[in-house]
């Protein structure tokens, strides 16, 4: 203040109010101007990633699993052709998780799991298919955005059943063990025996993987089931009794 | 900045008006296009598998 006064007196033009004044104080206004402007904007694109993060990527992984379930379904109907396990092997439904029917795909890259879909392990512990008389058949989906497919993971009690629904099979899983948190490097939970889960004789498991706690993926959340029987698919694809 | 841009738009206010809509769902689509899901991956949010990190065990 006291150095500005002395410099009006200095330069000394009566007629015109202050000149040195109000333009030094333009400029760092119009600079806040500015850093404010841009930390809105900040603000705004964090907003818009959220956004991006939770919905749009559920909207369009949604759309694509419909659109390859529906595939599937159509060459059970009777189309011809192979097995193709990119496009599908089955489909898992879990009641306890409250997600419609989860299509179940080869992989567990992020490019295949951004598809709205539950892949199966091929690395670092291959899975055993659910037909295969023991193993473990091990799958992966996300918790949030990009279908979000296991969001409800937490959900899933002792007890409960799943059961994965292939072209001629319906296979009964129940849950009998989870692990709510545990390290994303412990991959003893993919093995035949899955480790941490009680068991020790060879069996027909289930295992589920996510990311937890929810909207980040600090840990991994596992949940374990085991074959309990499996149905025949008649004409209908009458659901087994857990699914009604 | 914004004040700037819009001083420099042509037009009267309705076509300023329009055309800044027009630029944000631009801005907007490129976001969502492009730089999100370019992002993301970098982002440690969306990891759901158990892994050994990279041949690290």
């Amino acid at each position: 203040m006291a150095a500005t006064t002395e410099q009006q007196k200095q330069a000394g033009h009566p007629g015109e109010p202050r000149p040195g004044r109000p333009r030094r104080r333009g400029r760092i206004a119009t600079a806040a101007g500015v850093v404010g402007e841009l930390l809105i904007t900040a603000g705004v694109v964090l907003a818009l990633f959220v956004a991006y993060s939770l919905w749009w990527t559920n909207v369009l992984a949604d759309r694509e699993a419909g659109r390859r379930g529906a595939e599937v379904r159509d060459r059970w109907a009777g189309g011809p052709g192979p097995l193709d396990t990119g496009k599908g092997i089955g489909f898992l439904h879990v009641p306890a998780m409250e997600e419609s029917e989860i299509l179940v795909t080869k992989g567990t890259s992020a490019k295949a799991l951004n598809a709205g879909v539950a892949g199966y392990y091929t690395d670092p512990v291959k899975a055993a298919m659910p037909w295969k008389e023991k193993g473990n058949f091990s799958l992966a989906a996300h918790r949030d955005g990009h279908g979000a497919k296991f969001h409800n993971i937490h959900k899933v009690r002792n007890g409960d059943p799943v059961v994965f629904e292939t072209r001629d099979t319906w296979y009964v899983y129940k849950v009998f063990a989870s692990l709510p948190e545990t390290s994303k490097y412990n991959v003893e939970v993919l093995a035949d025996v899955p480790k941490g889960s009680g068991k020790k004789e060879p069996g027909r498991y289930l295992t589920l993987t996510t990311c937890t706690p929810i909207f980040t993926s600090d840990y991994r959340y596992i949940v374990w089931a085991e074959l309990e029987r499996t149905e025949k698919v008649d004409a209908e694809r009458t659901p087994p009794a857990e699914l009604r | 900045m914004y004040g700037w841009i819009w001083r420099h738009l042509p037009g009267n206010t309705w076509v300023r008006a329009l055309v800044s809509l027009v630029l944000s769902l631009a801005i907007v689509f490129v976001l969502f296009q492009y730089v999100f899901p370019w992002a993301e991956p970098l982002l440690p949010f969306g990891d759901v598998t158990v892994d050994n990190g990279g041949g690290s065990r």
